[in-house]
């Protein structure tokens, strides 16, 4: 590969300690099993406990303690071990489905010098653990892959120690099988990374939560990013945004409905009309690790032991009832906490507007040490626990540092050039900054045929498309409409990343029943903006400015078409500019 | 292997025992009652050869101490089997068992034959011969067998296959060894060799040194040194030499690679008894030395995989001075001799009943499994090993430590107590 530089392996830090089969009370919360390197995550982890850590004082933050949770990582030597010896690399990188995959790897025997440090976890933990991915190409700055592997969340309560070990061993084959998921292969190919030297280390990790009868979660998850591409009001890109749901993280890397706001301004409202519309948008549902009666018995299923519940079913928990507030009738007004009947809003209230807990000044704080540390702008995933029974003591664990790629091209998109007679998609909200004139290929839903009842459908008609124009290596212009990626498909085409991975330019045209705004913490955004690809918002009539040529699209001819998706080609390139400082786009024809 | 004619494994084992109830402080009582087998059987077994001619085979077996549990232990078939061998070997068992605190006793058995020379009916003949003459006196929960020197999983299912014929009921615990898939256990092959790397593996975290920047010699090609040599590869270790009996020549041979060893390489060349074709393994480059030339190699670890009474006070100071670690594989590869040798140059012995007892750990949960009737899958079968070994290794280290013993002493001190502990909770003393 002339030309190419490959960076070598991260093999961690040298204080990475080998694990002695003692996790809590072990020597260091931090550890290491086998050899080679420990993955783009687990350098993360790292990272943030040598230099964030270290540099934030004071410790604990203002009654909040921050810390890495417990973690063992086994190394890409054990990864490299299972694949060898067990004959797996030849499926793995085929295009058999994953659910073969899946299976094979279930089937594999694990590396002899595995198993034991295995076991020994099995018979010390009964709490539950997180089986985190951490390849080495993972949250990469040049390739984002976020959210493309597996993590697996498992009870590890069961009674008996040869259960727990089944299901940890389980988790792990699992999360080393989702290293050449269809997904993953993708992905890897859309970003000229060759699967083949892709490997695996898997982190063993507490979760930072409680248990609640079946319930195993933390209070708050969250995403604090020190950049934001959709500022609203009076904020400003650099100021950053901060998601955060209740339950686990889960809720907001998929892009459910969670609480946005600015670190700045961390008392403003969202930007909703009404307080009725803003209840509208509160979270309703959370995710939650599994305790109870054991599900259906399904190894290859990433959210074996995950449920999602309504918000409602933990009405009774103190964290809850100290995080939400009820809308008042009467008086028309938000009041904070549980303390009365009525509608509740998750919106953190008591902790951004009260300052009961200074969880947004710690945050401000963990973001500018990153940054420092990163040299770049950066996203934190976290998750935290507080009792307010007991005068709220906090513990917030970092779970992920990932620098994000902000384009500093220059592009210039004008008013004039949005009333261009050859523009064939103007957009007066945009995300990413850019310009391409290497695309002739325009992969759209049709206008008269799309319904939101029809998402799913749209999803996988998507996919062949996508891949036939992967192969042929024509980067391609995707339109559609609502929320692409979204993970509620009456809110838009709930296409996985893999669906898409081609599609190096994406409008989003919204519709007067489906406008909702991104989730900047969802990994489907992350690697939108990580992949630079140009996204282009097109609002319906009358809400905005940007239009799209429907016209000349249709008069094209198709090169391929299905019952909701058409494909044509243009004759000549198109030219794609969006200009990220001044919230414009554009995608220009040959006059 | 000239002058080891006069040696007595029974007599090195008692004196091995002496010194560790010296140790304990044992009473009188104990030391007597476990000096000495609780019971050995001792009996003919008449075969039709090929020939038609009937040839008479000396069968043994052995129960040392069953206070903790059903004895376990292998059956030898050897031409110099003798009673004192398999009386050693039994006390061994009884050792090894509960330093790795498994719920068995020892146990030992043998038959004064060499298969080599036996064609596969009259080894059938044999093993059922066995069986027959001690039905009675064995069993899932009495005595449990397995294979052994020269004894394999066909052989087990002879075995096996007479014992149920003659109880009238399927008894899948009675013997272990069996092939996967006719109530063997997953791993079983692996584990005594694995089980050796196991605890080298926390000898070497004990002495602060990485496996990859370690060599090793191996004593024997057979099942335990090639499983331990595959594991140690794993681990990054690398063999530089490995000795083997040739049987054409009746002698044993060395085969050293400066660069090391290639197993897969050696294992292709190698017969089903563990001898390596000496003609090829010149063509691949390696250099044929004397059988005893293992020994004396530059190498951080000696293994010596094969038979008992090899490192002795005449060799023991043919060692090279970089040799840290001499992890025992074989039964008594080594005399109290040549242990003085290792223990004044500080070398650390893994005393053979640990290091070895991989195999009968493995063999403790095959019968497990087969009393069930439910087997379990390779990774939580070696997890459960690896926790096993390492933990007895880390009891007896720790022990060592504290109380500035030498390792076998240790691990014997670890045993012998937990056995007599079990006679007097019994009341038997």
């Amino acid at each position: 590969m002339e030309g190419q530089t490959r960076r070598n392996p991260p093999e961690g830090p040298s204080w990475v300690v080998p694990f002695d089969r003692r996790f809590f009370d072990g020597a260091d919360p931090f550890t290491r099993i086998g050899g080679g390197a420990i993955g783009g995550k687990a350098q993360g982890l790292a990272l943030i406990r040598e230099r964030i850590l270290s540099r934030l004082s004071p410790q604990p933050f203002d009654g909040i303690e921050v810390v890495v949770p417990t973690l063992a990582v086994i190394a890409t030597d054990r990864f490299d071990a299972f694949l060898e010896r067990n004959g797996l690399r030849e499926l793995a990188l085929s295009d058999e489905p994953d659910d073969r995959k899946a299976q094979a790897f279930q089937r594999a025997e694990l590396p002899a010098e595995l198993a034991g440090d295995l076991r020994a976890l099995a018979l010390q933990l009964r709490t539950p653990l997180a089986v985190r991915s951490s390849s080495l190409l993972e949250d990469a700055l040049e390739h984002p892959f976020a959210g493309v592997y597996a993590t697996k969340m498992i009870p590890n309560n069961q009674h008996d120690a040869d259960t727990r070990f089944r299901r940890l061993t389980e988790a792990v084959k699992f999360v080393w099988a989702s290293t050449f998921f269809r997904e993953a292969l993708a992905y890897a190919r859309s970003v000229g990374v060759d699967p083949a030297g892709e490997k695996m280390a898997v982190i063993l990790q507490e979760i930072v939560g409680r248990r609640r009868g079946e319930r195993f979660h933390p209070d708050i998850a969250g995403v604090a990013r020190s950049y934001n591409y959709y500022p609203t009001g009076h904020a400003k890109p650099e100021h950053g945004v901060v998601n955060l749901a209740y339950g686990l993280g889960k809720t907001i890397v998929d892009g459910g409905t969670a609480w946005t706001y600015s670190p700045a301004f961390p008392k403003a409202p969202p930007p909703y009309n009404s307080l009725r519309d803003l209840l509208r948008q509160t979270q309703t549902t959370f995710w939650t690790v599994h305790m109870g009666a054991p599900p259906a018995w399904d190894p290859t299923r990433e959210t074996e032991y995950m449920r999602q519940l309504p918000v409602t079913a933990a009405e009774d928990d103190e964290a809850l009832r100290f995080l939400v507030s009820t809308y008042d009738a009467g008086a028309d007004r938000l009041v904070p906490g549980a303390g009365i009947d009525g509608p509740r809003l998750l919106d953190f209230a008591r902790l951004l507007k009260f300052d009961e807990v200074p969880l947004n000044a710690l945050l401000r704080r963990l973001l500018r040490l990153a940054e420092e540390e990163v040299g770049a702008a950066v996203e934190l995933e976290f998750a935290m626990t507080l009792d307010p029974r007991d005068g709220l003591p906090a513990r917030l664990g970092l779970l992920q540092v990932r620098p994000m790629a902000v384009s500093e091209e220059e592009v210039e998109v004008t008013e004039e050039d949005l009333l261009r007679p050859n523009a064939v998609v103007t957009a007066g909200f945009v995300l990413g900054n850019g310009a391409r004139d290497d695309v002739a290929d325009v992969v759209y839903l049709k206008p008269q045929r799309f319904s939101a009842d029809a998402t799913p459908a749209i999803a996988a008609e998507l996919e062949p498309f996508n891949r036939a124009l992967l192969e042929a290596g024509r980067p391609y212009l995707l339109i559609g409409f609502g929320r692409w990626g979204s993970s509620e498909p009456w809110l838009g085409v709930p296409v996985q990343w893999s669906q898409i991975s081609g599609a190096r330019a994406i409008v989003e045209a919204t519709l007067p029943q489906m406008s909702p705004d991104l989730s900047q913490g969802s990994h489907f955004f992350h690697n939108l903006i990580g992949s630079r690809v140009l996204y282009l918002c097109v609002p319906h009539e009358g809400s905005g400015r940007g239009r799209i040529d429907w016209d000349w699209l249709d008069g094209l001819p198709a090169v391929g078409e299905t019952e909701h998706v058409r494909h044509v080609r243009t004759p000549t390139a198109l030219r794609l500019r969006v200009d990220g400082r001044r919230g414009r786009g554009m995608v220009l024809r040959d006059e | 292997m000239a002058g080891k004619s006069a040696f007595n494994p029974f007599e090195m084992a008692q004196a091995q025992f002496d010194k560790v109830a010296n140790l304990l402080d044992l009473d009188a009582g104990t030391r007597e009652l476990l000096r000495f087998p609780l019971r050995e059987y001792a009996f003919s077994i008449p075969v039709r050869m090929d020939d038609g001619k009937v040839k008479v085979f000396r069968g043994f077996r052995v129960q040392h101490n069953d206070a903790r549990g059903p004895t376990k232990g292998g059956i030898r078939f050897h031409p110099q089997e003798t009673i004192d061998t398999v009386r050693a070997l039994a006390m061994w068992m009884t050792w090894k068992c509960a330093v790795v605190d498994i719920p068995l006793g020892g146990g030992k058995g043998g038959v004064i034959c060499d298969p080599h020379n036996l064609s596969p009916r009259e080894q059938e003949a044999i093993c059922r011969g066995w069986v027959r003459q001690l039905a009675k006196d064995v069993g899932p929960l009495v005595d449990v067998p397995a294979p052994d020197v020269m004894t394999n999983a066909q052989h087990m299912l002879w075995m096996l296959d007479e014992f149920e014929a003659i109880h009238g009921a399927k008894y899948p615990g009675f013997i272990t060894g069996k092939p996967v898939g006719m109530g063997g256990s997953l791993g079983r092959t692996e584990a005594t060799g694995y089980g050796l790397v196991f605890t080298l593996r926390e000898a070497l975290k004990e002495l602060g040194l990485r496996p990859e920047q370690t060599c090793a010699s191996v004593q024997g090609f057979g099942n335990v040194a090639q499983y331990a040599i595959e594991l140690y590869h794993q681990l990054g270790g690398k063999t530089l030499c490995v000795s083997c009996w040739d049987q054409a020549d009746q002698t044993s041979y060395s085969f050293r690679k400066s660069s090391g060893i290639d197993l897969r390489e050696l294992r292709s060349i190698t017969d089903r008894f563990g001898g390596i074709d000496k003609g090829k393994a010149r063509e691949r480059g390696y250099e044929v030395l004397p059988g005893e030339a293992w020994l004396t190699q530059e190498v951080d670890i000696l293994m010596p995989c094969a038979l008992e009474n090899q490192v002795t006070g005449d060799n023991a100071g043919g060692i090279h001075k970089r040799v840290r670690i001499v992890a025992e594989g074989a039964n008594g590869p080594t005399t109290p001799e040549a242990d003085r040798v290792l223990q004044q140059r500080g070398i650390f012995v893994i005393p053979d009943f640990l290091a070895n007892a991989g195999g009968v750990t493995c063999s403790y949960f095959e019968q497990v499994q087969s009393n069930m009737n439910y087997f379990w899958e390779k990774d939580e079968v070696l997890g459960k090993l690896d926790v096993k070994m390492t933990s007895a290794f880390l009891a007896v280290s720790d022990l060592a430590r504290r109380k500035k013993l030498f390792q076998r002493d240790a691990a014997y001190v670890i045993a012998v107590n937990r056995v007599a502990q079990a006679c007097k909770d019994r009341g038997w003393v």
